[in-house]
C-alpha cells in the first residue's frame, strides 16, 4: 500500500470508529452484571453462560448458520451456472434481459419477496419449515452470486479459451481448469455474500419461518416490545467473533489463490 | 477446481455437524412425547421455564415461537401453512381475527382455572362473553417523565403535555390510536369516539401539541428514556415498567381525565391442530402460581386476581400498574370502529405527522 497522507488516515480511522463503535459498545455491556444498557456495574460471564443454557436460543443459532451455510453452498452453486449462462449467451439482447430480471430481483423488497414465498409456498402445500426458509433464501442469494461472479467472467480474457481449445483441450477441461480457476475469487465473494445475506434476513425470512423454525433475526426483532436482553449481546459478542475468524480465513484463502497464476490442476 | 470442491465439502461437513448438534440439542430440551402444541406468542413474553414445566407435568412439547406485530401474526395465521394452538393478539386483533373467522371458541369445562381470572377483565366489548378469548397480560397508556430533566411538573392532567415549557422534549408512540385517543380524552370525549366534530376537535388540539413532540416512534423510546435522553414520552405501561427498572428518576402516570385500558389475550387459531392440548396449555398458564411466575418475569400487569397473592407485594400494590378499581373507572377499552372510522382516525393521525415542524 502506498503512503496515505495523515488527512486520509484520520478520515478512513473515523470512519471505522464510526462503523465499529456500536458493536464494541453492544459487547462491552454482555459483560455488564447490571440488567440493562444504561450504566456499567460489574463485569460478569454470566450472558455468555445464559446463552449456553437457553437450548431454545441455541437451536435458533445452529438453524441460522445451518440455512446460511446450505443456502451459501446451493445458491453459489446455482448462481455460478447461472452466470455462466449468461456469459456464454449468444444472443445479446436475450443477455440483457436476463441480466435485468436478475437485477430486478435484487432490488425487490425483501417484504413483496417474502409474503410472495408465503402465498406460493401455502398454495403447493410446502410446509414451512425448514425447507421452506431454506428455499426462500436460496432463491433470493441467487442473483447476488450471479452479479459478484459475471464481472470475473467477463474480465477473462477470451483468448484463454480460445488457447486452451488450441491446446486440445475438452470442454470439461476448459470450464474445470481454465474457467473455474479464474473466477474462483468471485464465486468465494458470492459465497461470502450470500451467508451474509442469510444470516441477517429478516423480513422474508420472517413469513416463510413455522412450525417450530425460526432463525435469530426473526427472534430478535419479536423481542423489540419487551426489550432484548443482554444474552442477546453476549450472542452477538461470539457471532461477531466468528464472523472475524471467517473473514479471517476468507482472506487467507484469497491470498493462496492470489500467488500462483495460471492454470491450475 | 479442486479448492472450490474441498471447500464444498467442507460447507456440508460443517452443516452436518451443525445439523447434529441441533438434533441432539432438541432432543435433550424436549420430551420425547406423541403429543406437541405450537404456541405463538411476543418476544420475550413469557418465562421459558414455564414451558418446560408444562412440558413436564403434561408431556406435551412446546413448539414455541414468536412474533413481533399483530399485523404479521394474523398474516401468517390467515395463509396457513403453520400450526400454531395458541396465540397471543392484542385485544383489536382479537375482533379482527373473529371477523376473519380464524379463532375457534374457547370450551370453558376444559378450563377451569379460568375462575382465577379478575372479573373485572372479563366480558370486554372486543369479545363478549369471552368466546374467544382470554386476556394475558394487560396495561395502560399513560405519560412516563424524568422528574430529574423536568422542573416539577407531574402530569396529572393530559392538559400538561400541551404545556409550553415541554418544548422539543415529548415523545409520542407512533399509533394512531394512542395519539388521537389522547387528545380526545384531553377535550373529555370517549377515545372510541366516532363523531367527525369530536374528531376534527381533537385534531385541531393535537395540531397545537406539535411544537412540543421531539419524535413520534415506537420501541426505540425505552432505550432513550433509560439513557436520559429524553424526558417525557406518551408510552404503554408496560414500556414504562422497563424504564423505571433500568432508571430511578423515572415515573409513570395515567392522567385522571382517563385512557385507554390493553389487553394481549390468549385465544386458539383456526390453524390449530391439538385443540386439547392447547385448553391444557391456556388452563396451565392461568394457575395462579404459574400466572405470578410469568408476571413476574415478563413484567406487565396480570388479571389473574389469585395469582396476586403469589407476588412480590410491592409490585402488585403499586398503582401505576395495578391501578385500584376507582382508577380503572376511567380507563377505556378500545372498541373496534370499523374500517372505515379507523381510516379517518390513521388519515388524520398521518395529517398531524406530516404537519409536525
Amino acid at each position: 500500500m502506498k503512503k496515505l497522507g495523515i488527512l486520509p488516515r484520520i478520515y478512513l480511522a473515523a470512519v471505522f470508529v464510526i462503523l465499529y463503535a456500536p458493536i464494541f459498545y453492544l459487547i462491552y455491556y454482555s459483560f455488564n452484571s447490571g440488567g440493562g444498557m444504561s450504566n456499567f456495574e460489574s463485569f460478569t460471564l454470566e450472558h455468555y453462560e445464559a446463552v449456553f443454557q437457553d437450548t431454545r436460543l441455541l437451536i435458533i443459532v445452529l438453524n441460522t448458520l445451518i440455512i446460511a451455510l446450505l443456502s451459501g453452498l446451493l445458491s453459489t452453486t446455482i448462481g455460478v451456472i447461472g452466470a455462466l449462462a449468461i456469459y456464454f449467451m449468444k444472443n445479446k439482447s436475450a443477455r440483457q434481459t436476463v441480466l435485468s430480471l436478475n437485477n430486478i430481483l435484487i432490488v425487490s423488497p425483501d417484504v413483496i419477496i417474502g409474503a410472495s414465498f408465503l402465498i406460493l409456498f401455502t398454495l403447493i402445500g410446502v410446509k414451512l419449515g425448514f425447507a421452506s426458509v431454506l428455499i426462500s433464501h436460496i432463491a433470493f442469494s441467487i442473483p447476488i452470486v450471479v452479479i459478484m461472479v459475471l464481472p470475473k467472467l467477463l474480465e477473462m480474457s477470451t483468448t484463454l479459451i480460445d488457447a486452451a481449445l488450441d491446446l486440445g483441450a475438452s470442454r470439461k477441461d476448459i470450464l474445470t481448469r481454465v474457467i473455474l480457476p479464474y473466477i474462483k475469487p468471485g464465486i468465494f465473494a458470492g459465497f461470502f455474500l450470500a451467508l451474509t445475506y442469510s444470516l441477517d434476513d429478516f423480513a422474508v425470512t420472517f413469513f416463510v419461518t413455522g412450525n417450530g423454525f425460526s432463525t435469530l433475526s426473526v427472534e430478535i426483532y419479536s423481542m423489540a416490545r419487551t426489550g432484548i436482553t443482554l444474552t442477546i449481546n453476549a450472542l452477538s459478542g461470539l457471532i461477531f467473533i466468528l464472523t472475524m475468524v471467517l473473514v479471517l480465513g476468507y482472506y487467507i484463502i484469497g491470498n493462496k489463490a492470489k500467488s500462483p497464476q495460471g492454470v491450475k490442476k | 477446481m479442486k479448492g472450490l470442491i474441498s471447500s464444498a465439502f467442507a460447507i456440508i461437513l460443517v452443516s452436518g455437524l451443525l445439523l447434529f448438534a441441533n438434533y441432539q440439542l432438541e432432543h435433550k430440551a424436549g420430551q420425547e412425547g406423541k403429543d406437541t402444541i405450537s404456541v405463538y406468542n411476543w418476544g420475550e413474553y413469557i418465562d421459558p421455564d414455564l414451558l418446560t414445566q408444562f412440558e413436564e407435568e403434561e408431556g406435551i412439547k412446546v413448539i414455541y415461537e414468536t412474533f413481533d406485530s399483530n399485523e404479521g401474526m394474523m398474516g401468517k395465521i390467515e395463509q396457513g401453512g403453520t400450526a400454531y394452538d395458541v396465540t397471543v393478539p392484542s385485544e383489536y386483533a382479537v375482533q379482527m381475527m373473529e371477523e376473519k373467522d380464524l379463532l375457534l371458541p374457547l370450551d370453558f369445562s376444559k378450563i377451569p382455572n379460568i375462575k382465577h381470572i379478575d372479573p373485572y377483565f372479563m366480558n370486554l366489548p372486543f369479545d363478549p362473553d369471552n368466546h374467544y378469548s382470554i386476556p394475558y397480560f394487560w396495561g395502560t397508556v399513560g405519560i412516563a417523565y424524568n422528574a430529574s430533566l423536568l422542573e416539577g411538573q407531574t402530569f396529572e392532567s393530559w392538559e400538561s403535555l400541551w404545556d409550553a415549557s415541554l418544548r422539543q422534549k415529548l415523545i409520542i408512540v407512533d399509533s394512531a390510536r394512542e395519539v388521537m385517543g389522547v387528545s380526545l380524552n384531553s377535550l373529555g370525549y370517549s377515545l372510541n369516539s366516532t363523531s367527525l366534530q369530536e374528531l376534527k376537535e381533537a385534531t385541531d388540539k393535537l395540531e397545537t401539541m406539535g411544537p412540543n413532540v421531539k419524535a413520534v416512534i415506537g420501541d426505540e423510546v425505552t432505550q432513550l428514556m433509560i439513557n436520559n435522553e429524553a424526558s417525557v414520552a406518551l408510552t404503554w405501561s408496560g414500556q414504562a415498567a422497563d424504564m423505571i427498572y433500568e432508571n430511578d428518576d423515572i415515573d409513570y402516570i395515567v392522567p385522571e381525565e382517563g385512557s385507554n385500558l390493553w389487553f394481549d389475550n390468549i385465544v386458539i387459531p383456526r390453524t390449530s391442530t391439538n385443540v386439547e392440548g392447547a385448553h391444557k396449555f391456556i388452563n396451565f398458564m392461568l394457575d395462579p402460581e404459574v400466572a405470578a411466575q410469568n408476571a413476574d418475569y415478563v413484567g406487565y400487569s396480570t388479571p389473574n386476581s389469585s395469582a396476586l397473592s403469589f407476588m412480590d407485594e410491592e409490585t402488585t400494590s403499586d398503582e401505576r400498574f395495578y391501578p385500584d378499581e376507582k382508577a380503572r373507572e376511567n380507563l377505556e377499552v378500545y372498541e373496534n370502529l370499523g374500517l372505515e372510522t379507523l381510516g379517518v382516525y390513521n388519515e388524520l393521525f398521518l395529517k398531524f405527522k406530516m404537519g409536525l415542524r
